[in-house]
């Protein structure tokens, strides 16, 4: 009995110990660098810019009601789909975006952090649609931001700036691909940021404006 | 004693990193895939979506129509986009089998010298596929529904097919993700109407086929 206690108040310590050197680890914190100044950027503001946000049952991350547009089948459970107003720099409405996002079988703990797949479409009105294939690492946000202030009901110290882009592509960036109209054939870089100014528990939201940094060569992608 | 204890201790360390860098926290469920091999060598695969139970949401501007304001799920536009030739809109898809296997997106795209249409179709456990094609004309299925007898304003039911696809042209695999990666291919696009109750909810099917296949290896 004296050796069952010693070996589980060992594992227990070693597991504890583990989970310390996890939530410090710096490699589940890189990201994508932030882009230079000649890339052009959409952006949006949280949940204001929402046209519709339908969200699977396992990926609430703040526990909100999915409501009827519930992805609830266990296939899609860990999907969410949002439609999404982005404007330009001039703060115009510029493209109507739909953001498919699902949890990433990638996602790793130990090295890469927790990541989320995002497959955009972008149409902006007369000049054609844009394809966005983005892997975005969670971890910082959930870590510094969501479990302190949401879950432990710590004080909120923001604002929070998050870059949480890591890839598919070069750098640690996502990958823009023009499919049709004056975009088409083109290629690119994109990368994005948020800058999350509040947790709102009475809407279950986070409020924040996020932006979409696109390197695309070719057409301008927006008026600066 | 004491190297029990230490044991114990690496143990539990060690244990809980390679849980946290091999246990996959975050898979989807995946269901078999229904393909089929066509003569050509490429890969067949159907997927399907119920109207309306699988639709999410779309857009309400004038180039809606019943798709964009006859249900729930609507997205308000902003005023600068009403007008604009623009329908966006958002769907559970399934596979062969009616099974529930992924989610959509769907832009119509009216500008320009011919409309356009962009599919992005994501299967969590698979991948993504974006599929575009010159699109549908702007009302194309409201003028089917009519030629077959539909009035605004009034229940209808009967059958209205209409390919998405303009005549003469061909549907193609524009890029992938996952397993689709690299891939080329082509589609079409059918949308069956079965009814349209009296607030303009359709009832009927969009049914996607898909032929894919690895590009040719350039020669050497």
């Amino acid at each position: 009995m004296k050796h069952l206690f010693v070996v589980l108040v060992g594992l227990v310590l070693g597991a504890a110990a583990a989970g310390v050197v996890l939530y410090y680890n710096p490699l589940a914190t890189r990201s994508a660098p932030e882009p230079n100044a000649t890339a052009r950027v959409l952006h949006y503001s949280l949940p204001d810019q929402v046209l519709e946000f339908a969200v699977g049952e396992d990926a609430r991350l703040f526990g909100q009601d999915t409501g009827r547009d519930s992805l609830w089948e266990e296939t899609i459970d860990r999907t969410a789909v949002l439609g999404l107003v982005l404007n330009d720099a001039a703060n115009q409405p510029a493209a109507v975006a739909s953001r498919l996002m699902a949890t990433s079988g990638d996602t790793d703990l130990l090295l890469r952090g927790v990541l989320l797949t995002d497959h955009w479409l972008i149409t902006l009105p007369g000049q054609g649609t844009l394809f966005v294939r983005a892997d975005s690492n969670a971890w910082p946000f959930l870590k510094n931001t969501l479990v302190p202030v949401w879950y432990l009901e710590r004080p909120w110290n923001g604002p929070a700036d998050y870059w949480p882009t890591v890839g598919p592509g070069a750098d640690q960036s996502g990958v823009v691909l023009g499919i049709t109209g004056a975009f088409r054939g083109s290629e690119g870089s994109v990368v994005e940021h948020y800058k999350i100014s509040a947790l709102d528990r009475a809407r279950g939201v986070a409020l924040a404006n996020a932006e979409l940094h696109l390197n695309l060569p070719g057409p301008r992608v927006a008026a600066q | 004693m004491k190297t029990l204890f230490l044991i114990a201790i690496v143990c539990g360390f060690g244990g809980t990193l390679a849980g946290a860098h091999y246990v996959p926290w975050l898979e989807h469920a995946r269901l078999p895939s229904h393909t089929s091999v066509v003569a050509n060598g490429g890969r067949a695969e159907q997927f399907l979506i119920r109207l309306p139970a699988d639709r999410i949401a779309a857009t309400d501007g004038e180039a809606g129509g019943l798709r964009g304001t006859g249900t729930e799920g609507t997205m308000l536009l902003p005023a600068q986009f009403v007008a604009e030739p623009l329908l966006v809109e958002h769907f559970k898809v399934r596979d062969a089998a009616d099974n529930v296997v992924g989610v959509a997106a769907r832009h119509w795209h009216g500008s320009g010298a011919a409309a356009t249409t962009t599919w992005s179709i994501l299967i969590p456990s698979r991948g993504a596929l974006v599929l575009n094609a010159f699109g549908e004309p702007r009302g194309a299925l409201e003028s089917a529904l009519r030629a077959s007898g539909y009035s605004a304003g009034n229940a209808w039911d009967g059958r209205a097919a209409v390919t998405m696809i303009s005549p003469g042209e061909l549907g193609v695999v524009a890029t992938g993700t996952g397993e689709f990666e690299g891939l080329s291919g082509s589609y079409t696009e059918e949308w069956t109407v079965a009814a349209v109750d009296e607030n303009g909810r359709i009832s009927g099917t969009i049914e996607l086929k898909t032929i894919t296949s690895q590009p040719a290896s350039l020669p050497q």
